[in-house]
């Protein structure tokens, strides 16, 4: 399994959550270190490289997203995954524009963690890799050479912009993508504001893709913060985004 | 007031008399040194301003009488008599007194304006002072001895009285117990009350067109206009206790809406802690080793507890974030049928008890609203209906299409509104009593899903049924306008 021996740092200012985390992430097969700050945690990272970072929004002194853009500074290749105490989208966004890769939102059961931790860890290994020409997801089977989709084997026509919206979003399966950035690589740098432009496509995206565009299988919307692309055939992303309402 | 008016005429009787004395005097000095009729008028003439600027008017008139008797019986020919020959004479008698009569007339008049400046300058000076002392009071303290002293010391008022309805309490400076029961009296009957005999005013005080007491006076001068613009000053200090109470009762609940919403983020950030480290040891407790099949059940209750209570949690703030602020959705077209759907899935997994039931289909309905506000009004809708049902109970659920409106219709056998509570159940923190006998809740999820309704400019209603025990909720989203339309077809 990819999570064997893979390092984490749980950082967060509560001794007792830190606790239950390493003893639950160990016997979930991580190596588990600790720090109880953002100060602490960038010194631990300077010394030793880890393969994921679970950090607090919200703790006393350095703030987890001063914290998160820091770490992402000394430490490029770590996936962070910030652990948010508000369900709103702002804590959110904030975090992944300081560079999170992903977020759980307190309270979280362990599997929905681990869930995270493990799809994040395989995008920053396949980040690594050389950026295959097919993509696959489900049933649907992308060749960014000659820009063509199939679902089941049988060409679907897609625009230009439609076709870049859709290999952006499976190139980055599993991982939240916020409306601005989807705008911004899609449409341009100038753009940041349009989500009718954005919604549109999505809806056009999936009915051409979702057997039921109303309950889409794969492109899930992030209320409030944007998108995210799932693999049906991937575990560690439920259909269900893990909201609590 | 007879024995001021005779005081008056003593008064002018006393400078009549010595101004017609001075007057015959003036005669006889003139008559001794031969001065003639001529030289004799303006001297005269003299005597009757001099008597108008020290006298009153009626002095003075009977002065320019004397004086016009003395010119004749001693200035004109036949001397010592009443009788004029010389028709020139008759003339300049008559100018004479004509003149006089004039000049007395005017003279009084320029003083009683004066006179009357003089009181007024004075009058508006102590109601400037005690304007002055009044304001220096606290705004908010009671209208009491304090507020009534100032209006005696400044008034030489004997007795001074208020009425306030507000508190229904009554405050008197000054011995006059007849002045209190006036002023009371004033009140209840809703008039004024002028009594020139006892010298008591009494006023009513009316703030913003509303009858808000009375105040009395005793001893007043000048009662009629003085009581008037001691009323409105007191009217405008009643104002200004009221616009004092208004604003520091809404800075008071300002500060307790920001006091609540810190604690309610503060409850948010303790309870999902240590709700996060349950959850974390009870997962790390199943990956440490395998557990026997109870352990497991215990387990699974455990986290689908803990679950719960962080859903509750995020829910209730969510919920009192929304009752706190103003909703501004973010309207996007929205088919109603992939946001009810999941909402469906989730509450019939997690109440097993009940039956949620979608009837006449899943049609796609669009309306130009926000998603997320859509799922959180539907939810509350549809765990009110589990809430409030029996176990084992169909909650049914119903989209249609009209015009300009989708429904979304959430309806629970099982249970009743009773008539009195349907028109009360959309308040802010209100509970039916059987709701508040039955299960918990905060009393303002039903207020604030029709908050958010508001905002959509849709509605949410009770649809009451005459007979049965069962409970429709409606809520009407507005349909997606026409340049929603061309984006969707696009």
């Amino acid at each position: 399994m990819l999570s064997q021996h893979s390092s984490v740092l749980v950082v967060d200012d509560e001794s007792a959550l830190r606790k239950a985390l390493r003893t639950s992430l160990t016997a979930s097969g991580f190596d588990v270190e600790e720090a109880r700050s953002g100060e602490e945690a960038l010194g631990t990272v300077q010394q030793h490289q880890f393969d994921l970072v679970l950090l607090d929004v919200s703790m006393p002194g350095m703030s987890g997203i001063d914290a998160c853009r820091r770490i992402r500074g000394i430490s490029p290749q770590a996936g962070i995954v910030m652990v948010t105490v508000r369900d709103q989208e702002d804590d959110k966004v904030r975090a992944l524009e300081a560079g999170a890769d992903d977020y759980v939102t307190k309270p979280f059961k362990l599997r929905e963690l681990t869930a995270r931790l493990r799809a994040v860890l395989r995008r920053t290994r396949m980040s690594e890799t050389v950026e295959p020409v097919v993509l696959r997801a489900g049933n649907l089977e992308m060749d960014l050479h000659e820009r063509i989709l199939r679902r089941n084997g049988e060409e679907i026509h897609l625009s230009p912009k439609e076709f870049d919206l859709l290999a952006f979003m499976m190139k980055n399966a599993g991982a939240p993508l916020t409306h601005v950035k989807l705008l911004r690589t899609v449409w341009g740098v100038e753009y940041g504001n349009e989500l009718e432009y954005l919604r549109s496509y999505v809806r056009m995206l999936r009915k051409k893709i979702e057997t039921d565009p109303s309950n889409p299988e794969y492109i899930l919307t992030e209320p409030w913060l944007g998108y995210r692309f799932r693999d049906p055939s991937d575990p560690d992303t439920p259909r269900e985004s893990a909201q609590d309402d | 007031m007879r024995h001021g008016q005779f005081h008056g005429f003593a008064k002018s009787a006393r400078y009549a008399l010595i101004g017609s004395i001075t007057a015959i005097l003036l005669a006889a000095i003139c008559f001794r040194v031969h001065l003639d009729f001529a030289s004799v008028i303006p001297l005269y003439l003299l005597l009757v301003v001099f008597q108008s600027l020290t006298g009153d008017f009626r002095s003075s008139a009977v002065v320019a009488f004397a004086s016009t008797a003395c010119l004749d019986l001693f200035f004109t020919e036949p001397l010592f008599s009443l009788r004029i020959d010389h028709p020139l004479n008759a003339l300049a008698l008559a100018g004479f007194i004509l003149t006089s009569l004039v000049i007395t007339r005017l003279v009084a008049r320029v003083r009683e304006e004066a006179r009357s400046a003089k009181l007024q300058k004075d009058r508006l000076n102590r109601l400037y002072q005690l304007a002055q002392q009044l304001l220096g009071l606290d705004p908010e303290a009671p209208l009491g001895e304090d507020f009534l002293e100032p209006f005696r010391r400044l008034f030489g008022i004997k007795a001074v009285c208020i009425f306030e309805a507000d508190s229904a309490e009554l405050h008197l400076v000054g011995d006059s117990r007849e002045l209190a029961v006036k002023t009371r009296d004033a009140y209840i009957r809703g008039l004024d009350l002028d009594d020139v005999n006892a010298r008591v005013s009494v006023r009513r005080l009316q703030t913003s067109g509303q009858l808000a007491g009375a105040i009395g006076f005793e001893g007043l001068q000048d009662s009629a206009e003085s009581a008037g613009a001691l009323t409105a000053l007191t009217v405008a200090l009643l104002e200004r206790k009221i616009a004092f109470h208004t604003a520091s009762a809404a800075a008071a609940a300002a500060q307790t809406e920001i006091y609540r919403s810190a604690m309610l983020d503060a409850l948010a950030h303790e309870f999902k802690t240590p709700l996060a480290t349950i959850l974390a040891a009870v997962g790390g407790l199943r990956e440490a080793g395998p557990l026997a099949a109870e352990q497991e059940t215990l387990a699974d209750t455990v986290e689908d507890e803990a679950s719960r209570l962080g859903t509750l949690t995020s829910r209730l703030l969510r919920t009192a974030r929304l009752d706190n602020e103003h909703i501004r959705p973010r309207l996007e077209p929205v088919d109603v049928a992939s946001v009810v759907a999941p909402v469906i899935r989730q509450y019939s997994a997690r109440s097993s008890d009940r039956t949620i039931l979608l009837t006449g289909g899943l049609e796609s309905a669009h309306v130009s609203a926000d998603p997320e506000l859509v799922r959180l009004m539907v939810s509350q809708l549809i765990e009110n209906a589990c809430k409030y049902s029996r176990p084992g109970s169909v909650v049914t659920l119903s989209i249609e299409r009209k015009d300009d409106f989708v429904s979304i219709k959430v309806s629970n056998n099982g249970s009743s509104i009773p008539r009195n509570e349907q028109k009360r159940i959309f308040e802010r923190f209100y509970r039916g009593e059987d709701a508040k006998r039955s299960t918990s809740g905060s009393g303002l999820g039903l207020y604030v899903a029709r908050k958010i309704a508001l905002a959509h400019g849709g509605a949410l209603d009770l649809e009451t049924e005459e007979q049965g025990d069962r409970v429709t909720f409606c809520l009407k989203l507005p349909t997606t306008k026409d340049e929603f339309k061309h984006a969707l077809t696009a």
